[in-house]
């Protein structure tokens, strides 16, 4: 049966990138929201220096990145090597797609230029290496110094003060009885579990073990979210339905006062704002602080027919100068201690805003449950909760059975 | 094929044959991408089947049905179809219909009305759900500015959302893209009513309502009942809108059965559910499918 699924799935997707395979051929998939977009100047320069092997680099839409990967994989038609995050990998594993990488990084020059720990981090739970870290990044809190210099506010510390200062932000400026600015700009979307994450998760004995969502402490949290929205109207209330792009356009348009995201756009918020943006980390919530890790890493298929060409590409990329060239197109963080130092992409307050946040960086749980709670589980019912359908009680007890069903 | 030594027969033979031979490339095709397909959905909706966990492939027959029916999502979905349905197609009907009675008097530019009126027809869908998600847009739209200038709305809605008006706001934006179909099939059919009748009628004196009820409504019925049957099935299963405009929220607010049945499918990759979602929904439609089906049949006889 899998292979009669096969034969319609590739029918469906992606058929004509399977077909003239050259020998010395790495199929390469990777997500960039850049329209600027370095990756032929890469693969030119790596295709120089390795002369027989060919790169067919392809840029996958972000929104459906792991629903083609892990078709195209099923399909018998995946990549020979791809970007990977990490709560993608225990399925990856559990479908045999990843090839271990763990002796080519130990016999690798490049290994001892990575920053400490990122290896670590980006290990198996099986014990192997399947990653090979590209980028990182870790969520903070950006927030408007004018706005806050304005009203005499505090850079936030504590949930409590987060809360003061985003009732206090909320205001209508121009005095036509409307709110104009709305103190947190909360991603209620695909993607706003980060948020969420740092206002709950940081609590005290708050995780996804089991019944931990569904205790006082857990469901307070879920709570005290939504009642940000419902009954202190400190956020916007297109709310529930923003992403990304609703979030950060709504903060450069000035229309909210802080919100959450990582350094990746950092440059284009002060394009927007200049001065006027700054950066903490996360307010600590109930007792503990948490922020969200976002990792991003390069791996091999074990379906790859060239794996030694697709680890030449890959460790490429993880490269002094490579990698750097590599993260002036994504705005993330070089994971190479060379390019690292005298980083001058991004202004200084967003980098210290991020090595502030690291020593309390957190990733989901690295199980196969954490993909239905990353695309659908956390968004419905957040959405939900905000918009009133089920408690915040309610919305703890589906992702607590998610978990620990 | 006992009659093949014999010339007459062979000819014979050639002729009742080569219809098929020239049919049958569709046909594999068509068998290829259609049915084969629809086969293997409805297999694998009896099976436990998660894309990620590849070597599970267990028979459980109709395990998948029977959590369906007793899934809240799954009645949420339906009855969110059961209004996309009820609304978009009469809603489509009626602005396509009057837009096909206007098209059909004459007027200077008509040719160029014709043809701009085909344009939310035309367009992709993605680009008519990004247009309206900006037009519904909380910070900047253009309908919340609209109606808080005319003081019909003290605040900005955050129509999708708002659980109780996003399925409505993308209804209204799924109208607008399909009225154009009725117009352009009812506008043809309204130029095959000869002009003698209505010339008739107005010399035996009778009114201009009563000449399109009794001219020109049974002229285009047989048009409006094959655009209804299509358009339902078409509306029916549509979920390119949707997906684009709030991917089916908030929440489960825009939630409908094919859009279910997806991201069941591709998103959780639980393609055993999905599919049986998928098969429940296309039982569903089948009345329709037949109804159609026959009066098809009934034209090319």
């Amino acid at each position: 049966m899998p292979k009669l699924v096969s034969v319609t799935l590739a029918l469906g997707l992606l058929a004509g990138t399977a077909a003239a395979q050259a020998d010395e051929t790495v199929r390469f998939w990777y997500h960039f929201d850049n329209a600027d977009n370095p990756m032929s100047e890469l693969v030119a320069k790596f295709e120089a220096e390795n002369p027989g092997i060919k790169i067919e680099a392809e840029n996958i839409p972000w929104n459906s990145y792991y629903d083609n990967l892990y078709t195209s994989i099923v399909a018998g038609n995946a990549p020979d090597a791809a970007m990977v995050k990490m709560f993608a990998q225990p399925r990856l594993v559990e479908m045999g797609a990843l090839e271990p990488i763990g002796d080519r990084i130990d016999a690798w020059e490049g290994k001892a230029d990575l920053q400490d720990n990122l290896l670590n981090l980006a290990q198996a739970s099986d014990g192997n290496s399947y990653y090979l870290p590209v980028q990182y990044v870790v969520l903070y809190l950006y927030y408007r110094q004018d706005m806050f210099e304005e009203l005499g506010l505090e850079v936030p510390k504590t949930c409590d003060d987060f809360r003061d200062a985003a009732i206090k932000l909320t205001r209508d400026t121009d005095g036509d009885g409307q709110t104009d600015v709305y103190g947190f700009g909360f991603r209620g979307g695909k993607g706003g579990h980060d948020h969420w994450g740092s206002l709950v998760l940081s609590r005290s004995g708050v995780d996804f073990s089991k019944d931990s969502l569904g205790s006082d402490a857990g469901v307070a949290g879920s709570q005290w979210v939504v009642d940000l929205f419902q009954k202190d109207k400190v956020f916007p209330p297109s709310a529930p339905n923003d992403g990304f792009k609703e979030v950060t356009g709504a903060f450069k348009a000035g229309k909210t006062a802080m919100t959450i995201h990582h350094i990746g756009s950092s440059n284009g918020m002060v394009e927007a704002l200049g001065d006027a943006v700054s950066a903490a980390p996360v307010p600590e919530c109930g007792g503990g602080h948490w922020t969200a890790f976002g990792d991003e890493s390069t791996a091999i298929f074990s379906s790859a027919q060239n794996k030694d060409a697709a680890w030449k590409w890959i460790s490429f990329l993880s490269s002094e100068g490579n990698n750097k060239e590599f993260n002036m197109a994504t705005g993330q963080l070089p994971v190479t201690k060379s390019d690292s130092e005298n980083w001058t992409l991004h202004e200084k307050r967003f980098v210290d805003a991020t090595v502030g946040s690291l020593p309390f960086a957190n990733l989901l749980p690295n199980t196969p449950e954490t993909s239905d709670f990353v695309n659908t589980v956390w968004p419905v019912n957040m959405q939900r909760a905000l918009t009133g359908e089920i408690t915040a009680e309610q919305m703890n007890a589906e992702i607590n059975k998610l978990y620990n069903p | 094929m006992l009659t093949m030594n014999e010339p007459m027969g062979r000819a014979a033979l050639a002729k009742k044959v080569l219809p098929y031979a020239l049919l049958s490339p569709a046909v594999l095709v068509t068998l290829a991408i259609v049915f084969f397909p629809m086969i293997q959905a409805a297999w694998m909706s009896l099976h436990d089947y998660i894309l990620w966990k590849p070597k599970d492939f267990t028979f459980v027959g109709l395990k998948n049905f029977a959590t369906a029916l007793g899934d809240e999502v799954f009645w949420i979905s339906l009855k969110h179809t059961v209004i996309w349905i009820a609304l978009t197609i009469p809603a489509q009907l009626l602005l396509g219909l009057a837009t096909a009675l206007l098209l059909n008097q004459e007027f200077p530019w008509r040719p160029l009305a014709r043809a701009l009126v085909i344009i939310p027809w035309a367009l992709p869908s993605v680009v008519i759900a990004l247009m309206w998600v900006w037009i519904y847009d909380a910070n900047y739209g253009i309908l919340n500015e609209f109606m808080l200038r005319l003081g019909l709305i003290k605040a900005s809605v955050p129509w999708l959302a708002d659980p109780d008006t996003a399925l409505y706001a993308i209804i209204l934006t799924l109208t607008w893209q399909g009225f154009p179909f009725f117009a352009v099939m009812i506008l043809a059919g309204l130029q095959s009513i000869p002009k003698s009748y209505y010339e008739a009628a107005s010399l035996d004196g009778a009114s201009t309502l009563r000449q399109f009820w009794h001219i020109t409504l049974p002229g285009i019925s047989g048009v409006l009942i094959t655009a209804v049957l299509l358009r339902t099935i078409w509306v029916a299963n549509s979920i390119d809108v949707i997906f684009v405009m709030t991917g089916g929220g908030p929440g489960y607010a825009t939630y409908t059965l094919p859009l279910y049945a997806f991201i069941k499918a591709r998103t959780n990759l639980d393609f055993g559910y999905g599919s049986s979602l998928a098969v429940l929904f296309t039982l569903m439609l089948l009345g329709l499918v037949v109804v159609y089906l026959r009066r098809a049949g009934r034209g090319i006889d």
